[in-house]
């Protein structure tokens, strides 16, 4: 029986708003992703760090 | 994949918060590791100059931070 996409589950969320919001957390995580990674470069370069 | 289902496990209101206190965590304890166990890191908040490769000794580790106490 194909699940009914208006269900509310108990967190007050339906599947489609769970999915929606987990696409922000996602993106928002691959922003702190490259962010981070630019900072460990801008370290390598600047100090001391595994030289 | 079905990671997106947790939303409908744990309310939004409670996991983004302790999402976001985890990452604050891990950040605060690689920063104070980093503070404890480098010479250049307790350097570049006193305002040193950066020390060229060839100055750098061994990390001093707590030693370190005892002189920085001393210091003050």
């Amino acid at each position: 029986m194909p699940s009914d996409p208006d269900k509310v589950f108990p967190t007050g969320l339906t599947a489609g708003q769970a999915e929606e919001l987990h696409g922000y957390m996602i993106g928002g995580t691959r922003s702190f992703f490259m962010i981070s990674a630019l900072a460990h470069i801008l370290a390598y370069i600047l100090t001391p760090w595994l030289k | 994949m079905i990671n997106g289902k947790m939303w409908l496990v744990v309310k939004p209101t409670v996991g983004i918060p302790l999402f976001l206190a985890g990452v604050v965590v891990a950040s605060l304890s690689v920063h104070t590791a980093l503070l404890l166990n480098t010479a250049y890191f307790p350097a570049f908040l006193r305002g040193a100059a950066p020390a060229r490769t060839s100055d750098v000794g061994p990390a001093p580790g707590v030693a370190m931070s005892k002189v920085m106490l001393e210091q003050r």
